[in-house]
């Protein structure tokens, strides 16, 4: 078989499936009739789960590529900056006890290794509040830009916090409208087969039956075509991270002007972790925690409990609690003959550091890119994506589960169990091993374009309260470093302050928002 | 607050407004807000930019004075140095209010008056009013430029929206030597990209052409001509150091 991929087929109407459709729309030009055909069919039967209201800074570059303008996107997806996550509650048992991990890197993130300076200060000054100005713009409730900044540009690196069933109606809107994808709206009936086992046709029931080249699978969970349909078995998590059950719910604003945080607060609690997003209308909150380290009337104590902090107690009592199971895991491939899956078909995880939506946008992305011209050489792509992919699972794994490893919490079984060696993967054991010795630095993303870069894993390390011991020996870099130390930790302190004094509040800048949106230039 | 207050007859009678042009009276500035009604006499004297309103993010033209904060080349002796003035500078200490009409509820625009400006004294200046209470034809002068600045500023605005929505401005930074070998950079202004707007199809020529924006943008691209006098303002200031 060598025939021409010309028309993409994408099951899923969600923000996995908008957000693929739209990547694929925008560079193979499906407005053209040189173009790409891209259609995308949703079930007007199946909601969406709703889930994944945190985004990466890579979310700027994928709206702009797509020719969103940011101050539409902002205004009808309630969105609001995301500047990184708070996590309070991880360390020891105390909310006081908390750390930024910001989007920003360390101040001169490329050339100097400030955490091995910082170790000598470390009883002083925490590492986020020494190494970056994000640190304290967050903690002041402030924006990471002002009205007169660009759109897509900013003071301070941000992703967003949204409402994702506003994101998908919003992206159903530009991609069928700007971009050329056609919406059919039915439910599959019947997937049919070439017989070399390809897809080729999906039959539904009021749209036909509709052919196509490649088939992107964004059913979520149910994963129609690469689970049910190519018998695709998962790779289950557990073992590594034991959260499975969440419970969602929205929090309203005691007033509407009311402030809100530019960052994700996560806060551990007894059998998992709460987290806490600020969009511009209301908060996001849930639990989300290890069935078999709690039941869930003692699950939805810890929620409703939150909720009345958060909010007020009669709020928490009569608030609706929405339940969500699944299983930590992934596909044991995401591309096989002609379909590959994106978004919950091809894997679910705690949305401990917002990776559900940042995977859609890397798998959109290497798809276009690496999109095959014919099916000669798909399986050749889908080999790569399929080795790409399993990699960053398991960069997830490590990076979710130090979170975990470094607590000194002992309040519950969950957070000693999480400690326990067998749960920890042998990647990060030698990792956490050789970083009792130095730091996280850049030769340890072992691969190009590295999920979680090592200025991640030091926000989080050294956050929890990791010591990393000094160099027995003396080394001419350490001299250096200790020189242009003092000056940058200067810097950050003078950079803060000035940054501090010219930004606007989130809900300011909200306001401006809507009243005057963002300019291009 | 400003001590602004509505203009009288009876509470001002006697005010008299010193048209000193220096820094004491406030003239001390880099640039000052302008109006596509006036940019026919501004460009001729001053380059003509775009600046964000730092409060709402949004383009507004400005008349250009010099390259630093706080610094005006034209004022020299007391007086400004050259033949026009632009109406933002020229109508102070007075600005524009609003007035709620009793019976229809509609707001009227009325000459206010900032008394806390250095400018405003009963000793020294021009008179506002005449003996018997009647305008002076200053006070004549100062109530149309401010009905310019009015109607101005809704037209100015509409200007600007067009320029967005042709995408024709661009930011850029004029990098200037002077004669002392020393470098100028001057950032955060924008202005016409002339080869977009020579680009622009018949019809969006017509479009802007329709409510008189077409010839503003020349103007604007005109005042480009003004920055060389400005650097020599600036030469010259390094002669008389």
């Amino acid at each position: 078989m060598n025939q021409q991929v010309k028309h993409i087929v994408i099951l899923g109407g969600g923000s996995a499936g908008w957000l693929t459709a739209g990547v694929l729309a925008a560079e193979h030009m499906a407005n053209d009739a040189n173009g790409i055909q891209v259609t995308l069919v949703e079930s007007p039967d199946i909601k969406t789960v709703g889930v994944g209201e945190g985004t990466w800074p890579s979310m700027r570059t994928t709206l702009q590529k797509m020719g969103v303008s940011e101050t539409d996107f902002m205004r009808c997806c309630d969105a609001a900056f995301k500047q990184g996550s708070k996590f309070a509650a991880w360390h020891t048992n105390n909310v006081e006890d908390a750390y930024y991990h910001p989007f920003s890197l360390p101040a001169e993130f490329s050339q100097h290794n400030l955490a091995m300076a910082w170790q000598q200060y470390r009883e002083q000054v925490r590492f986020d509040h020494a190494v970056s100005f994000q640190s304290h713009i967050c903690d002041r409730g402030l924006a990471p830009k002002q009205i007169a900044t660009p759109e897509y540009a900013f003071v301070a690196n941000y992703g967003y916090h949204l409402d994702a069933g506003k994101f998908a109606q919003f992206l159903t809107q530009h991609c069928t409208e700007k971009l050329g994808v056609k919406h059919a709206q039915a439910n599959v009936l019947e997937v049919k087969s070439h017989t070399n086992g390809d897809i080729a046709s999906l039959i539904t029931d009021v749209a036909g039956e509709i052919a196509g080249d490649l088939f992107i699978d964004c059913s979520g969970s149910r994963s129609r075509l690469l689970g049910e349909h190519l018998g695709i078995n998962n790779i289950n998590l557990q073992r590594y991270l034991f959260n499975n059950t969440a419970l969602a719910v929205h929090v309203p604003y005691a007033s509407q002007d009311e402030n809100f945080a530019s960052h994700t607060l996560s806060t551990g609690q007894q059998a998992g972790w709460t987290w806490d997003i600020a969009l511009p209308s209301r908060r996001g909150c849930g639990y989300v925690f290890s069935d078999a380290h709690t039941s869930i009337d003692e699950a939805e104590q810890v929620i409703r409990d939150y909720v009345a902090q958060a909010s007020s107690a009669e709020y928490a009592k009569q608030a609706e609690l929405k339940q969500i199971k699944f299983n930590p895991g992934h596909k044991q491939k995401f591309w096989h003959n002609n379909c590959v899956a994106v978004g919950m078909a091809a894997g679910f995880i705690e949305p401990l550091e917002a990776s559900a939506l940042v995977l859609v946008e890397l798998s959109a992305q290497m798809i276009s890119e690496q999109l095959p011209q014919n099916r000669q050489v798909m399986d050749i792509v889908a080999a790569r994506f399929n080795a790409k992919f399993s990699e960053r699972w398991q960069q997830i794994v490590d990076f979710l589960k130090v979170h975990y490893v470094l607590s000194k919490r002992d309040d519950s079984a969950y957070w000693l169990d999480n400690r326990d060696d067998s749960s920890i993967p042998q990647s990060l054991q030698d990792n956490l091993n050789l970083w009792r010795y130095q730091s996280p630095w850049h030769f340890d993303a072992t691969h190009t374009e590295s999920l979680f870069s090592s200025a991640s894993y030091q926000y989080v390390l050294y956050g929890m309260g990791f010591e990393t011991l000094k160099r027995t020996h003396k080394t001419q870099s350490q001299a250096k470093l200790m020189q242009e130390a003092e000056r940058l930790f200067a810097e950050t302190a003078r950079k803060s302050n000035q940054v501090v004094s010219q930004l606007p509040t989130n809900r300011e800048l909200n306001l401006k928002i809507h009243q005057y949106g963002f300019q291009k230039i | 607050m400003s001590n602004h207050a509505l203009l009288n007859n009876v509470d001002h009678k006697d005010l008299k407004i010193s048209r000193k042009r220096n820094a004491d009276m406030g003239d001390q500035v880099m640039f000052c807000m302008t109006f596509p009604v006036e940019f026919r006499s501004v460009q001729h004297d001053y380059p003509i930019f775009f600046r964000k309103d730092a409060q709402t993010g949004e383009f507004m033209p400005v008349a250009m004075f010099g390259f630093e904060q706080k610094e005006n080349l034209f004022l020299k002796d007391d007086k400004w140095d050259a033949g026009y003035i632009p109406l933002v500078m020229d109508r102070d200490p007075f600005l524009i209010g609003f007035q709620q009409d009793r019976e229809t509820g509609e707001k009227k625009p009325v000459i206010h008056i900032n008394m806390d400006s250095p400018r405003v004294s009963n000793e020294e200046g021009e008179a506002v009013f005449l003996e018997h209470g009647g305008q002076t034809p200053y006070l004549e002068k100062v109530s149309a430029m401010l009905q310019a600045i009015h109607a101005g500023q809704d037209h100015g605005k509409a200007f600007v929206q067009k320029l967005v929505e042709y995408e024709l401005l661009e930011s850029f930074t004029l990098e200037v030597e002077l004669n002392d070998g020393s470098q100028n950079q001057l950032i955060g202004f924008y202005t016409i990209h002339e080869e977009k707007v020579n680009a622009l199809t018949a019809e969006a020529l017509a479009d802007l052409h329709k409510e008189g924006f077409l010839q503003s943008i020349y103007m604007v691209l005109a005042s480009m001509s003004s920055i060389r006098d400005l650097i020599e303002r600036k030469n010259k200031t390094l002669l008389n150091k």
